[in-house]
């Protein structure tokens, strides 16, 4: 039962994780990796503060939260400058370097990671509250992404994704948008890695790595980018998917493998064969369809 | 009043703008052509602030063009139509025509289909679907959505039949005699263009090599070794 439980908490965390990475790529159409660094920078100062500071587990989640707002910073200014490709390399030097200095202090715990953190709550029906506190969580921040992606604001979204030279040529500021972005979906991340930090009491560098950007950007693209519900559908397959694999019994030296081979079997398969996700219909509807349609439509416009 | 004093853009090492200086007025009907690589895209989007490189001085109705601040800018009165992805393709036409209203006033909408009622017809009809001459009519339409004084267009009719052309250059005179607002073209099709536009100016290497009536271009014999 503690089991199903514990799978339960992961699924409710990635189901965060996914949403908030959705609305920064799948919606906004930043072409960001680092987003796992946002949920190490949540996990990370949440449990420091709570270790070395006192501060109540509640507050230090919240506070792990906003710091990894904060933060967000450091990948959105790249952002008003660099785009694609460029943005993703930006992406990726910001994460590999944040998790680099984690790596190597010593209040971090170093690559042995930071133990000893306080958990959230304590008692028989520990991992059932917490299980029901994520998915209320989860929950909200499947809302709140609905919520910012519809009406006005939303369709600014849309428009500034297709394209932002024409954006900015309507006196819309595309950077304001994309500051946003990063800030929700940053924070939304943090408060998922807070809550990891205080129900497993436990983190190491490498749960935040390039390894993790492969594992959101599956969960996104094979569940539907830019979908609402895409990206819990792909959380809930790609959390659960590994996990029933370990009851095959293989050698721990096969398993690790299969399990990157999974992720990167999936996404090729979807990027070719449904590039709208289990959940994409239209391209009004989402999906990568909806996400590349800029580059379909000025292939068209090129052609004529 | 557009004012340009001294203007020179560049991308890196590549000067594409050289020291061109220009007056015009905001109801102008002027044309800008040249061959390829001959800079005059580059110079109608510095007038929009859409080129960050640049030094000189541009200016309209005494304000200063801030480069790479394009959603400022135009916000002073000019319309500004991309050469291409000028619409938004995943939201319909009245989406498209909301996100342009929207920092300005969406009543406009009604007067924008009374200028284009086609996109009155397919106003449910997602833009990306639309064709080629349908977006550009409609790319006009989200420019003039923010009441510009003068509307800056890059290759209107680029990649459009004759035909449409033709509608396409119509649909800017009337604007230009309906609303009074300026045109500023950047075109290839000289001959439809020089139809449309008053004044005439021909860029070379990035200077400006005539500034006259467009009849005195299209009067020159040599016209076409000009580009």
């Amino acid at each position: 039962m503690e089991y199903i439980l514990t799978v339960m908490v992961l699924i409710g965390i990635n189901v965060i994780l996914a949403t908030s990475f959705n609305l920064i790529l799948g919606y906004g159409g930043l072409m960001s990796v680092a987003h796992p660094i946002f949920y190490a920078i949540g996990a990370y100062c949440s449990g420091l503060l709570a270790i070395h500071l006192q501060i109540p587990v509640p507050l230090s989640i919240l506070m792990g939260a906003g710091i990894a707002m904060v933060l967000s910073f450091g990948v959105s200014l790249p952002s008003l400058r660099v785009s694609g490709d460029y943005l993703v390399i930006a992406s990726i030097g910001f994460q590999l370097g944040i998790l680099h200095v984690i790596n190597n202090l010593e209040f971090t715990g170093a690559a042995g990671g930071l133990t000893n953190i306080p958990v959230l709550n304590e008692g028989p029906s520990r991992s059932l509250v917490f299980v029901l506190l994520i998915a209320v969580v989860a929950a909200c921040a499947v809302m709140l992404v609905g919520w910012i992606v519809e009406g006005d604001y939303g369709r600014a979204i849309t428009a500034m994704r297709n394209d932002e030279e024409a954006f900015s040529a309507l006196g819309r500021n595309a950077m304001n948008i994309k500051i946003v972005l990063f800030a929700i979906g940053s924070g939304m991340a943090g408060l998922a890695g807070a809550l990891y930090a205080h129900y497993f009491a436990y983190v190491t560098p490498e749960q935040f790595g390039i390894f993790t950007s492969a594992a959101l950007l599956t969960m996104v693209v094979v569940g539907g980018a830019a979908t609402t519900w895409g990206p819990l559908v792909g959380a809930v397959l790609l959390t659960t998917l590994p996990q029933a694999i370990t009851f095959l019994g293989l050698p721990v030296s096969i398993m690790a493998p299969l399990q990157g081979v999974i992720y990167t079997t999936l996404v090729i398969f979807f990027l070719f064969a449904r590039p709208q996700g289990l959940t994409g219909g239209t391209r009004g509807g989402g999906g990568l369809e909806a996400w590349s349609a800029s580059a379909a439509f000025r292939a068209r416009r090129d052609a004529e | 009043m557009f004012e340009i004093q001294n203007l020179t853009a560049r991308y890196g090492p590549l000067v594409a703008v050289n020291d061109v200086s220009l007056s015009f007025d905001t109801g102008v009907r002027m044309g800008i052509f040249g061959h390829n690589g001959s800079g005059k895209s580059t110079l109608l989007k510095c007038l929009v602030g859409g080129v960050r490189d640049i030094s000189g001085a541009v200016a309209f109705d005494g304000s200063p063009i801030v480069a790479d601040q394009v959603h400022r800018n135009v916000m002073l009165g000019i319309g500004f139509v991309p050469q291409v992805q000028n619409v938004f393709p995943n939201l319909t036409v009245e989406q498209n025509l909301h996100i342009a209203g929207s920092k300005s006033d969406s009543s406009f909408l009604e007067e924008a289909y009374a200028l284009f009622p086609l996109l009155r017809e397919r106003q449910d009809q997602f833009a990306g679907d639309m064709s080629g001459g349908e977006q550009q009519m409609l790319a006009v339409a989200l420019a003039l959505m923010t009441r510009p004084q003068i509307l800056l267009l890059d290759e209107p009719t680029a990649g459009l039949a004759p035909a449409i052309v033709k509608n396409v250059l119509g649909s800017l005179s009337r604007i230009n005699s309906e609303l009074g607002t300026g045109l500023i073209l950047v075109e290839q099709n000289v001959l439809a263009a020089l139809d449309v536009v008053e004044r005439a100016i021909v860029l070379k290497g990035g200077r400006v090599v005539f500034d006259g009536a467009s009849e005195e271009l299209r009067a020159k014999e040599d016209l076409w070794a000009w580009f």
